[in-house]
C-alpha cells in the first residue's frame, strides 16, 4: 500500500524534472536550435560531384584540397534564406579573392542554372547534388549550408543557415588571413 | 443556408442523444427480465424432456439445480445494480440537461458575437480582385523596362528601372545584373537617387554596412526635404545602422499621454536634435536634413526664430530650394508684428524667394512693406498690385491691400 502512494509522487517528480530543465534551458543561453556539428576540426570528406555549368569539368575531391582554402556552399533555387547569403558569397569570390565552391542540393541543374544566371553567379566551381548523397557525407541538414575548409583540407568552420556580415567580417575572414 | 443545415444537424444529434437518456431509466432493470424469462424457458424444457424420457431423472435434477444457481445470482446482480444506479435527481436528468443545454449556450454565443448575415467568401472569390487591383507585375515592368532599353541603351532613367525591378524580382536582393544596371545608370546621370539607394542596400546585403551607411546618409543630405523615399531611406539607415527604434512601450506610452505630455516629449526630441547638431562639427554636409528637419519641427512649435535660425544653418551647407526658401522667409515674417516692416534678415530672405519665384505672394505682400517702409512707395505700389492680380476675387485680405495701395498714393 504504501509503495502504491509513492507511485501518485511520481507524475510531480517528472513535472519537477521537465520544470528544471526548461528552466536550465532558459537561463544558460543554450541556443535549441543548433545542432553543432561533427565536421569541425576534421578531414573534409570526399567531394564528387557532377558539374552543374555546361561544359565544366566535373567536380573532384583535389579542389579542396588544393592547398589553398575554399568556401563549400550547399544552395537551392527554392531556397528562400539562400537569397539573402547570395551577395556575401559574392562578394567574398569578388572582392576578397575566396575561392567558392557551390552545389545545388535537390535542385534541378536547369532551376539551379537560371537562379544562377537571375542572380550573378560566384562560385568557381558548381556542382549538383539532385539525389542528397553527397550531403549526406558532409552531415548536411538543409541550405543553406557552408563549409570553410583550410588549406590542409580540414574543416575549420560549418554554419548551418544563411551566412550574415557578422559570421563573414569575423569568423571567415578573420581566419582566411591567418591561414594564408 | 450552411448556418439551417448545422442547426438541423445539432437538433437531430440532441434528439438522438436525449432519447435513449430519457429511457434508460425506464429500461434498466429490463435485462433481469429477459435472463428470467430464458431461464424459465429452459426450466420448462427439462421437465418437457423429463416427462418425455429423453434425461434420465438425476441428470434432470441436477440441470435445474444449475439453472436454479444461475437464477439466484442473476437476482443478486439485478439488486446490486438497482443499488448503484444513479438515483438522486441530480445525476438522472444531468445528462438530459446536458445534452440540450451546451448546444442551446452555443446557440446563444452564436447570436451574440457571430455574424449569421454575413454573405459567404469563397476562396476562388477573394482571391480574384486581389489580382485585378495589383500593380503591373514584375514580369511586365522588367519586359516594358527592357522594351525601353532596346530602343535607347543609354536610358538612366531605364537602367535604374530595371536594376529595381530585377531586385523586386529576386525578393529584395540586390543581384548582381541589378548593380550592373544600377552602376551604368549612375555612370549616366551621376546622384540618381534610386541607383545610389539601391547600391547601398547591395553593400548592406554584402556584408559591407559602413559603406551602405555612408552612401545613404550622403543621399539623404542631398536629398531635398520632401522627396517621397525619404522615409523609407531613413528606416534603411535605422536598419542597417542598429539604431534603436522607437520600443513598443514608449509607442503606447505616446499614445496614452496628454497632449500637454506629448508637446513636451516632442520638444523634447527637438532639443536633443538640436544639441546634437550644434556637438557636430560645423559644416558637415550630411547634417543639411537634420537642419531642415529641426527647422520645421520648430515651425510647427510656433518657435519661429529658432525655425529660422535652423533653416540658415542648413542654407549655408548648401543653398534652399523655392518651397524651403518659403517656408525660411514665413518663419522670419512670422516674427514681425502685424502692419510693421520686416526685418533685413527677412528681407534678405524674401528677396531670394522673389528672386526665384517672382509671383511668390509671400515675398510681393513683404517685400511691398518693406519698400514702403523705406520710402520707396512706387516699388511698394508696384508689388501690391501685381499680388492684387494674383488673389481670388473673394480674398479676405483684398480690402486691406488696396486700401495700402491707396495709402501709399498708388
Amino acid at each position: 500500500m504504501r509503495s502504491n502512494r509513492l507511485l501518485f509522487l511520481l507524475p510531480l517528480l517528472t513535472l519537477l524534472v521537465m520544470a528544471g530543465f526548461f528552466g536550465w534551458s532558459l537561463l544558460s543561453g543554450r541556443d535549441p536550435a543548433s545542432i553543432g556539428s561533427v565536421m569541425v576540426g576534421r578531414p573534409a570528406p570526399a567531394l564528387a560531384a557532377p558539374a552543374l555549368r555546361a561544359g565544366d569539368p566535373a567536380l573532384t575531391d583535389s579542389l579542396i584540397r588544393s592547398g589553398k582554402p575554399v568556401l563549400l556552399n550547399f544552395f537551392a533555387s527554392w531556397c528562400a534564406p539562400c537569397l539573402s547569403e547570395h551577395p556575401l558569397l559574392t562578394r567574398l569570390a569578388e572582392r576578397d579573392g575566396v575561392t567558392v565552391i557551390g552545389i545545388a542540393w535537390k535542385d534541378k541543374p536547369d532551376a539551379a542554372r537560371a537562379w544562377l544566371k537571375k542572380l550573378g553567379d560566384p562560385f568557381k566551381y558548381a556542382g549538383f547534388d539532385l539525389e542528397g548523397k553527397i550531403a549526406l557525407d558532409w552531415g548536411l541538414s538543409g541550405v543553406p549550408e557552408t563549409y570553410l575548409i583550410d588549406a590542409q583540407g580540414v574543416v575549420r568552420l560549418h554554419f548551418r543557415g544563411p551566412l550574415t556580415e557578422r559570421d563573414v567580417s569575423d569568423r571567415i575572414l578573420p581566419l582566411l588571413k591567418a591561414g594564408s | 443556408m450552411l448556418e439551417f443545415l448545422l442547426a438541423l444537424l445539432t437538433t437531430a444529434t440532441v434528439g438522438v442523444l436525449l432519447i435513449p437518456l430519457l429511457r434508460s431509466s425506464a429500461h434498466s432493470t429490463e435485462r433481469i427480465d429477459h435472463d428470467l424469462a430464458i431461464y424459465r424457458d429452459q426450466l420448462s424444457e427439462i421437465e418437457h424432456e423429463r416427462a418425455a424420457g429423453t434425461l434420465p431423472d438425476a441428470e434432470a435434477s441436477a440441470a435445474r439445480i444449475e439453472i436454479e444457481r444461475r437464477i439466484l445470482v442473476a437476482a443478486d446482480h439485478a439488486e446490486k445494480k438497482i443499488a448503484s444506479e444513479p438515483s438522486s435527481a441530480v445525476q438522472r436528468f444531468l445528462p438530459p440537461a446536458l445534452s440540450l443545454l451546451i448546444p442551446l449556450f452555443a446557440l446563444g454565443l452564436y447570436l451574440q458575437v457571430g455574424r449569421p448575415g454575413l454573405p459567404a467568401s469563397p476562396f476562388q472569390a477573394r482571391i480574384a480582385p486581389v489580382e485585378q487591383d495589383q500593380q503591373p507585375t514584375v514580369a511586365q515592368v522588367l519586359a516594358a523596362v527592357r522594351a525601353r532599353l532596346a530602343e535607347k541603351p543609354d536610358d538612366p532613367e531605364a537602367l535604374s528601372a530595371l536594376g529595381e525591378a530585377l531586385t523586386v524580382e529576386a525578393d529584395g536582393t540586390v543581384t548582381l545584373p541589378a548593380v550592373d544596371a544600377f552602376r551604368k545608370a549612375l555612370a549616366l546621370q551621376p546622384g540618381d537617387a534610386r541607383a545610389l539607394y539601391y547600391l547601398g542596400l547591395h553593400e548592406a546585403q554584402s556584408g559591407d554596412s559602413k559603406a551602405a551607411l555612408e552612401r545613404w546618409r550622403e543621399l539623404e543630405a542631398r536629398s531635398p526635404p520632401n522627396a517621397p523615399y525619404l522615409g523609407m531611406l531613413r528606416a534603411e539607415i535605422a536598419r542597417v545602422g542598429g539604431a534603436p527604434a522607437p520600443s513598443k512601450e514608449a509607442i503606447e506610452a505616446m499614445a496614452k499621454a496628454t497632449p500637454e505630455q506629448r508637446q513636451a516629449a516632442i520638444r523634447g526630441m527637438v532639443e536633443g536634435l538640436d544639441a546634437k547638431l550644434r556637438e557636430n562639427p560645423a559644416g558637415r554636409p550630411e547634417d543639411r536634413a537634420a537642419w531642415l528637419r529641426l527647422a520645421n519641427a520648430r515651425k510647427v512649435l510656433g518657435e519661429n526664430d529658432k525655425a529660422a535660425e535652423a533653416f540658415a544653418k542648413a542654407d549655408a551647407l548648401s543653398p534652399l530650394d523655392t518651397k524651403t526658401l518659403a517656408d525660411w522667409a514665413e518663419a522670419h515674417v512670422r516674427q514681425t508684428a502685424p502692419g510693421a516692416a520686416p526685418s533685413l534678415e527677412a528681407v534678405a530672405v524674401l528677396e531670394r524667394l522673389e528672386k526665384a519665384e517672382p509671383r511668390n505672394a509671400l515675398a510681393l505682400f513683404y517685400l511691398g512693406l518693406a519698400a514702403d517702409a523705406a520710402g520707396n512707395k512706387g516699388e511698394a505700389v508696384r508689388r501690391w498690385k501685381t499680388l492684387l492680380a494674383l488673389l481670388p476675387a473673394d480674398a479676405p485680405i483684398r480690402g486691406m491691400l488696396e486700401q495700402k495701395i491707396k495709402d501709399a498714393g498708388g
